[in-house]
């Protein structure tokens, strides 16, 4: 599904991944009608504009998730401004590309979307990486209710993925497993989009039955 | 002194087509205190001038004139006050002109003899309220040329150049030119914030105007990159890519001045954007990594050195990233290349020779700044820079 108030842009996205064998099952022209179309079609992959009259793409992205958790969003947008890729990401974005990329990258990265996998570049992990270091230090100064933090880790993994480097290269720069580094970079969104208190009462549990297993 | 308004404008108009958005401001509004003021005056002095008929009236030549006079006086205050109310300013002049001919009525109405013995005239102080009226309506000089025509009329009244007319005189000059003064300043200040308003209103359009455009070019320029294969014009894709990343650089971290004084805060995301070709990926954090000016020079010099020495290098087919990092105290920039490294034993062969060229040159300047500069390289692992620089004593972290 393509949601976008460009009509030349829709269509030639919506094309080219017919194209390449992608089914587009339904197009947008903005946020709010994305969300009325969603249930019907139910697709597996939303590419989704920030900017858009009506509803923007964060707070599309959260209503659909909220109707269809399933749903795997995929960011595509022009002018990355800064917040809202992150507003997006945060409401449960699980990738973010830029317009410009060629069409080979764009279906690589519905498809990997698609899998379940973060599609998650430079530019997102350098936002990434500044919006965690921002909470460190709120935290750090209010010593109020912490909110989850990346572990060092996931910090070098979220420093190299910002430096360029594709998880094969991570992988074995850091002597990990690709799937190890895929994790990481999972956690990582996790933790971002952990907003609201029932979510970190939730993750709070989690991580202390994983500490008694 | 005096503020004329636009000709065919009256105070109860609206406030202009100037303001197109947001709250508006109505200068004639902002008189309207005075006007009140004005109204509690007169009403106030009607009061005095019927106290001073009753007690006279018997000594008036024409008593029943007289009555006459003081009844219209009471319908022209009346007139007058729901009239400057609902903001009809013009009707000062009028105003003024009733209330001289009114006094002049003293002529008719009185004794010649008590008038030429200085008895009060009709109207007593209640003939300052046009005074005044003038002076709110149209300013300061105007509100002197009101004074000049009362004072007349009280003379033409009572034939005579006495210490009763200077003070009378005295005072309505002062309250004229008092009461005028005030109304100037409370219209200048109110036409003032409406030019604000005007102002930030027109600007913020021009703003999500130019975000719409913007916004459309990327689109434009994002899709010819997209489809560049297909244009079988790989110079026009080349150049429509180097656009849009500066347009998109541009709007997301804003424009940069690396020219002001040391101490001068500079956003290090925006001086990047700028400062870097057009195929590097800048990851940065969402918020400006501010620091001084004379700190992100050299820092900025030692970047740009980094990125040719990869140009030079790695050529400029190569992949280029550079990822700023704001840790508070310190500043780290990285800049990496996919190129083919620098074999191992390169650069200590290259400092045995005496020439060190870019390695050390990137190394003195961040050694100036108090930082270090890591090199990191291996054969077919590209080279990778980190450069950082601590931020100076008392420099905050820049949000």
């Amino acid at each position: 599904m393509v949601v976008d108030d460009h009509p030349m842009w829709r269509e030639g996205v919506a094309r080219d991944l017919g194209e390449r064998g992608l089914e587009v099952v339904a197009t947008a022209s903005d946020g709010a009608a994305a969300v009325r179309i969603a249930p019907a079609v139910r697709p597996d992959v939303v590419l989704m504009d920030l900017r858009m009259p009506q509803l923007d793409g964060a707070e599309a992205t959260a209503a659909i998730l909220a109707a269809l958790p399933g749903t795997r969003i995929l960011i595509l947008s022009a002018s990355a401004e800064q917040g809202d890729v992150l507003g997006a990401v945060r409401a449960g974005a699980s990738g973010y590309l830029v317009k410009s990329a060629q069409v080979a990258e764009l279906v690589d990265a519905v498809e990997r979307t698609a899998a379940g996998q973060a599609v998650f570049g430079p530019e997102l992990a350098g936002l990434v990486l500044g919006e965690f270091r921002r909470r460190e230090q709120a935290a750090r100064d209010s010593s109020g209710p912490a909110e989850p933090a990346v572990t060092p880790r996931e910090t070098e993994v979220l420093r190299l993925v910002a430096k360029g480097l594709t998880a094969r290269r991570i992988a074995d720069r850091l002597g990990l497993s690709h799937r190890t580094v895929e994790n990481h970079v999972q956690n990582v969104l996790r933790k971002l989009q952990l907003t609201n208190r029932v979510e970190l009462a939730r993750y709070a549990i989690e991580q202390g039955l994983d500490a008694d297993s | 002194m005096s503020t004329p308004d636009a000709p065919g404008t009256t105070e109860a108009a609206a406030p202009g087509p100037v303001v197109r958005r947001g709250a508006t401001v109505d200068v004639g509004a902002a008189v309207a205190p005075l006007w009140r003021g004005l109204v509690a005056f007169r009403v106030v002095a009607l009061a005095y001038a019927v106290v001073n008929v009753v007690r006279d009236v018997g000594l008036y030549a024409r008593p029943a004139l007289g009555i006459a006079v003081l009844a219209f006086m009471a319908v022209w205050t009346l007139v007058t006050s729901v009239a400057y109310l609902r903001g009809a300013r013009r009707l000062a002049v009028v105003d003024l002109v009733v209330t001289v001919l009114t006094t002049m009525s003293t002529l008719v109405v009185d004794d010649p003899a008590r008038i030429a013995a200085g008895g009060p005239v009709i109207t007593t102080v209640w003939s300052a309220g046009a005074v005044l009226a003038v002076a709110i309506a149209y300013g300061i000089r105007p509100a002197v040329g009101a004074v000049a025509v009362s004072v007349g009329a009280l003379w033409i009244t009572r034939r005579a150049l006495d210490a009763a007319l200077l003070s009378d005189a005295q005072l309505l000059l002062v309250a004229g030119v008092a009461v005028g003064f005030a109304a100037v300043a409370m219209r200048r200040s109110a036409r003032r914030l409406q030019e604000a308003i005007a102002t930030e209103a027109a600007a913020a359009e021009r703003e999500r105007l130019a975000r719409d455009i913007h916004d459309g070019v990327l689109q434009v320029l994002g899709l010819m990159r997209r489809r560049g294969p297909a244009l079988g014009d790989p110079e026009l894709v080349r150049a429509a890519a180097e656009q849009e990343v500066s347009l998109r650089r541009l709007i997301t971290r804003g424009p940069v001045g690396l020219d002001g004084p040391d101490d001068e805060a500079v956003d290090l995301g925006a001086a990047l954007g700028a400062a870097l070709p057009a195929r590097a990926v800048l990851a940065a954090p969402p918020d400006p990594v501010c620091v001084r000016s004379g700190l992100a020079r050299p820092l900025l010099a030692a970047v740009r050195e980094a990125a040719a020495n990869a140009d030079a290098h790695a050529g400029t087919d190569s992949g280029l990233w550079v990822l700023l990092e704001d840790e508070g105290d310190a500043v780290t920039i990285s800049v990496r290349d996919d190129g083919p490294g620098i074999p191992a034993g390169r650069l200590e062969d290259a400092a045995a020779q005496g020439h060190l060229g870019i390695v050390s040159s990137i190394r003195g300047r961040l050694g100036e700044l108090g930082g270090t500069a890591e090199l990191v390289t291996a054969p077919d692992e590209g080279v990778e820079w980190e450069l950082r620089v601590p931020r100076r004593d008392g420099e905050g972290a820049g949000r």
